[in-house]
């Protein structure tokens, strides 16, 4: 069984992807495919929703900068929401902070 | 075995009576039967399914069964009192009769399951079984010898087919083997490759460097280098590719030679590693993979006449360079705000300097250190706060005191450093060399 879930609802700025587990080198790229079967559409936010995030790498990293790239190419926005204390650490220091929208929570992510 | 007919009941015997119906069927049944076995035994020695053979003690074929003879293509006359058992053999057949068959059953009196091969009348040859046993007179003197041989056709078509399996399977472990070989050799090298074998001698500057590989057969995703730029400067460089395996290896070989291309340009650090964004951003943006590298690059200025050594560096997505003063304090040299190599085009990376005076040292080491898990739990880190202090205790030694400590701190944390780690210290030597003696006043 996969340490890693993800679940997508739809909130009215757009997709909302919540990631539960360890998103590692193992199974970064169940993140990408995700990616891959949302209907993100121009000027909508995807918002990743990491309050139930125990654990990402490097590899995890990619699949959250993967997943910018996707969204920017479909001309939307990405926020990131709820990030844990250690992956906000590791954000800050390669940078990362700068490139994504970072929120609290989910709610003040999705605007509501 | 025999049954003679007269003993058997007439199925046609009046004394059997009203129940005559059933009983006469099961009588004619067991009459079958027994006619059956009445003409076995010549029948089944004759067509038994094996052959029989029956021998004088020299070997002359006394007696012999038509499935022998029938497997042999013979014909009876020309076989019995004419031919010896050794005869009916291949060559090698009749070698290893002389030499193990005959003397093991002149000793042993029987012998079964010996496999040999007859020769056929039509030139082919036939594996068989073999079993022999001597039989002896009233006075235990031997008579003759009596051998069965039983048709080992499939069995040996099936043993061959086991040998060419094993075979085939040696052949292809061999050439797995061989194949293995070869892709370590080569990963040896392209390894090699992606690290510098030895760095070079930078005048006024001590170097040490150590490169910690996580999985023997994974190529590296960590990086450095030291090289000279002009007369007077040497860079440097220090970093991670995201990812494991050749994938990163070829990022890592890619931003190796572009940071050293570059720098022959230009080698201001921020220039360096501008140029490089630039370079991985086009090669990896469009491709659905997206693909980065930490890096911290830098300059080095000794001063012959001070001992000092300048260092302008800039860094993107690295942690904090640390330096070690001979004084015995340490320090991190913040960078912060440097974005990772190659993820948006117009990546800032952020400047700082430093001034090495005689015996201190910088140092520059990749996350797979800091990240080292210390605990049972998967965010249970070595940390910043630990490095420091530990650089605090080495602070004042020489750059190769400094790495071979680290080096240990690196084999402590056992299965907890999952990630490959490289450490790069670059110091003012506490003692600089004699300089050339000044000349004094005529």
């Amino acid at each position: 069984m996969s340490p890693l879930a993800i679940t997508t609802r739809d909130a009215t700025t757009g997709p909302v992807l919540e990631i539960i587990g360890e998103l590692d080198y193992a199974n970064a790229d169940e993140l990408r495919e995700r990616l891959t079967t949302l209907d993100l559409r121009p000027g909508q936010r995807l918002v990743i929703d990491l309050s139930g995030m125990e654990f990402c790498d490097s590899s995890g990293l990619t699949a959250l900068i993967n997943a910018r790239n996707h969204a920017h190419a479909a001309q939307a926005d990405i926020a990131l929401a709820a990030v844990p204390a250690h992956t906000l650490r590791v954000l800050r220091i390669v940078g990362l902070d700068q490139i994504f929208a970072v929120y609290p929570d989910r709610d003040s992510a999705i605007g509501s | 075995m025999m049954c003679p007919a007269d003993q058997q009941p007439d199925p046609q015997d009046p004394d059997t009576g009203a129940g005559a119906d059933a009983g006469a069927g099961r009588l004619a049944d067991t009459a079958s039967f027994a006619a059956l076995l009445e003409d076995s035994a010549e029948d089944l020695y004759e067509s038994a399914p094996c052959g029989y053979l029956s021998t004088l003690m020299d070997g002359t074929v006394a007696k012999i069964n038509t499935t022998l003879l029938d497997w042999l293509g013979l014909e009876r006359e020309a076989v019995v009192g004419r031919m010896r058992f050794t005869d009916l053999l291949t060559v090698g057949g009749r070698l290893y009769h002389e030499t193990h068959f005959a003397p093991l059953l002149r000793m042993q009196g029987e012998l079964s399951g010996i496999a040999l091969d007859v020769r056929r009348a039509d030139g082919g040859r036939m594996p068989v079984l073999v079993s022999s046993a001597v039989k002896h007179g009233s006075t235990g003197e031997p008579l003759l010898i009596r051998t069965t041989l039983f048709d080992a056709r499939e069995r040996r078509a099936y043993e061959e087919e086991l040998l060419r399996g094993r075979k085939a399977a040696e052949e292809a472990r061999r050439q797995a083997e061989a194949d293995r070989t070869r892709l370590q050799e080569a990963l040896a090298v392209l390894q090699q490759s992606l690290l510098p074998d030895s760095l070079p001698a930078v005048p006024g500057v001590e170097t040490a460097a150590h490169y910690h590989t996580a999985s023997p057969d994974r190529l590296g995703g960590d990086f450095y280098d030291v090289f000279p730029v002009d007369g007077t400067r040497f860079a440097f460089f220090l970093g991670d590719v995201c990812g494991k395996g050749p994938q990163a290896a070829a990022l890592t070989s890619l931003t190796r030679y572009t940071l050293r291309a570059a720098a022959l340009h230009d080698p201001g650090p921020v220039a360096a590693l501008t140029t490089l964004n630039k370079v991985l951003y086009e090669r990896y943006s469009g491709s659905g993979d997206p693909r980065y590298c930490t890096a911290v690059y830098g300059t080095l200025e000794p001063d012959p006449a001070t001992g000092r050594v300048a260092v302008h560096l800039a860094a993107g997505g690295h942690p904090p360079a640390l330096v070690l003063r001979a004084d015995g304090t340490a320090g991190y040299l913040p960078t912060p705000g440097g974005l990772l190599v190659g993820v948006v085009p117009g990546a800032h990376f952020t400047t700082a300097s430093a001034t090495l005076g005689p015996g201190d040292t910088l140092l520059l080491y990749t996350d797979g250190l800091t990240e080292a898990r210390t605990g049972d739990d998967r965010t249970g880190l070595y940390g910043d706060e630990a490095l420091l202090a530990f650089a605090t205790g080495l602070a004042g030694r020489s750059p190769q005191a400094v790495v071979g400590a680290l080096t240990g701190l690196l084999a402590s944390f056992g299965d907890g450093l999952d990630d490959d780690t490289a450490l790069l210290a670059l110091g003012a030597p506490a003692h600089p060399a004699a300089r050339p003696p000044r000349r004094g006043p005529a």
